[in-house]
């Protein structure tokens, strides 16, 4: 039973930069403890559709809701919904960027000890001694006081997954998060995002890593030109009949 | 009488030694008004550079309009209506050290918008995202993410309009203030020495200008990622061991 519970549902979730649509009415359901992966080619909409689901991007129409709470435009007529405001998602939702995003003026220590202040409260030494635990469960404790700069790519992408795990989140989105890293270091960042998925706890992960994507998948999402074209489970990459899915994983396998 | 028409020279270089402790003072005049007029026209830079990047345009309009206005005006005009302008529309007359802090902090506050403002747009835009991605809200956002890094950007820009800052309060002689040039003008009509006097004036202004480029050099690389130098790693120590005692109690 718990199994299926819904975490978070898009519906109808649109969005547009300018003139240029590029979701078109998206419904997707992510279940508590499920691990998603979305992939297609470059410019379908695949960074976009998981930047609305922290609301990094506000859709133009549709609704997100996660757990018990509304967030987005929805049904702008229907006035019984109390719409909560964005910071409220993200509070829950980590994400984890292709870039890292670290910040470069703290030490990896701190990267995670100010965020966790600033949303937490409590002292600086609380902070530190959470942000060290975190560190310690993504192999970096010895490296804590270092800076960005003093990092390897997949060091600092395994900060940033730490930082964003430091706050408790119920769902973690990954935008490529391996793409930016010399192949030589994607083996440790996948090793602890394979950790985490065995930890039970929703992922929604874009990336080109289909063999990595096929070993966590189990809603499989393929989109194409803002639409999502088909969804499958863990057989999805032996099981689809869509041509253009089809076609896609051959290119990239 | 005339031997040829030109007197002879006589170069009296003994006054700059005779008259150290007023030049030095008039050099300490300057530097403080100069500071307390850096300190505010940083704060109100940082706020007009967030003003003009605002969405609102009457706000965003007006910080634009004050930063093209005071970057034109002269510092000498501008102490001019602070100190005598002022006392004749409203009857209040600011102190002379006052209305040096206020003529440089009206003009120079504009300076520091355009450098804030560049310097806030120079940092990607990760770094904002990251932040609201993170749960944080805008203000911690700004106060703990973007002011840092941006002020980081700024400092050798800032250090530059500092020695500028200093060098504009030679036009306050002229409300009395009796800073370098001031000293220098009395000393003058006593000895008629200009070549000298002046001389030893610039003299001051470029010693001062190395000291605070030393200075900013230093605190450049205090705020370097990581903290390099000395003198931060003197005033980091206590930090640095208590870092190290939570790792190692982890
Ligand atoms: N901030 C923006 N302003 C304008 N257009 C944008 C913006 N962000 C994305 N787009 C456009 O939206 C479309 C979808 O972009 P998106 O980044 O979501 O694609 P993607 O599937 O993540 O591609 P990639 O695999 O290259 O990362 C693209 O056509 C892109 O040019
Ligand atoms: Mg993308």
């Amino acid at each position: 039973m718990t199994q299926s519970q819904v975490l978070m549902e898009l519906t109808g979730v649109r969005k547009t930069f300018g003139k240029v649509e590029v979701l078109h009415h998206i419904d997707l359901k992510i279940n508590k403890g499920s691990h998603a992966v979305i992939f297609g080619p470059s410019g379908s909409g695949k960074s976009t559709l998981l930047r609305c689901m922290n609301l990094l991007e506000e859709p133009d129409e549709g609704s997100i809701k996660f757990m018990q709470d509304e967030f987005g435009p929805g049904d702008k007529t229907n006035k019984q919904v109390n719409r909560k405001k964005p910071i409220e998602l993200r509070r829950k939702v980590g994400m984890v960027f292709q870039q890292f995003n670290l910040f470069p003026h703290l030490s990896a220590l701190d990267n995670l000890a100010l965020p966790y202040r600033s949303v937490r409260g409590g002292s600086v030494k609380d902070a530190q001694e959470r942000a060290a635990h975190e560190l310690k469960k993504v192999g970096l404790l010895k490296l804590a006081a270092n800076y960005p700069s003093e990092l390897s790519g997949g060091q600092q992408q395994r900060v940033a997954i730490a930082r964003a795990l430091s706050l408790d989140p119920e769902l973690m989105l990954f935008d490529e998060p391996t793409s930016a890293l010399d192949p030589e270091l994607v083996g440790e960042v996948l090793g602890v995002m394979r950790d985490l998925a065995e930890s039970g706890m929703t992922m929604v992960v874009v990336t080109h890593e289909m063999n990595f994507a096929r070993e966590i998948g189990d809603l499989n999402v393929f989109m194409e030109d803002g639409n999502v074209v088909a969804t499958g489970g863990a057989d999805f990459f032996e099981s689809c009949t869509n041509e253009r899915a089809k076609q896609f994983i051959g290119s990239v396998l | 009488m005339d031997e040829g028409g030109v007197a002879p020279i006589n170069f009296m270089w003994h006054l700059v030694w005779d008259y150290k402790a007023e030049l030095f003072k008039g050099l300490l005049t300057a530097v403080g008004v100069s500071i307390c007029a850096l300190i505010i026209s940083l704060a109100v830079g940082m706020l007009f550079a967030l003003a003009r990047m605002s969405r609102y345009k009457i706000v965003s309009g007006f910080a634009t309009a004050y930063v093209n206005i005071f970057r034109g005006i002269p510092a000498l005009v501008s102490v001019i209506w602070v100190y005598f302008g002022w006392s004749l529309l409203f009857g209040h007359n600011f102190t002379v050290f006052q209305a040096g802090v206020i003529a440089l902090t009206l003009l120079y506050s504009s300076f520091f918008c355009e450098i804030f403002r560049s310097a806030l747009q120079a940092i990607p835009k990760g770094q904002r995202e990251a932040g609201m991605a993170l749960g944080m809200t805008r203000g911690k956002i700004f106060k703990s993410i973007l002011a840092p890094q941006s002020i980081k950007i700024a400092i050798p820009n800032i250090g530059s309009m500092y020695i500028g800052m200093i060098k504009d309060t030679s036009t306050f002689a002229i409300i009395g203030m009796v800073e370098v040039v001031r000293v220098t003008q009395n000393l003058n009509s006593t000895y008629f020495q200009p070549f000298v006097l002046y001389t030893a004036a610039a003299g001051l202004y470029v010693a001062i200008a190395f000291l605070i480029d030393f200075i900013f050099r230093n605190v450049e690389l205090n705020m370097a990622y990581p903290p390099r130098g000395r003198i931060s790693k003197f005033l980091n120590r206590k930090k640095k061991a208590s870092v190290e005692k939570i790792i190692s109690s982890t």
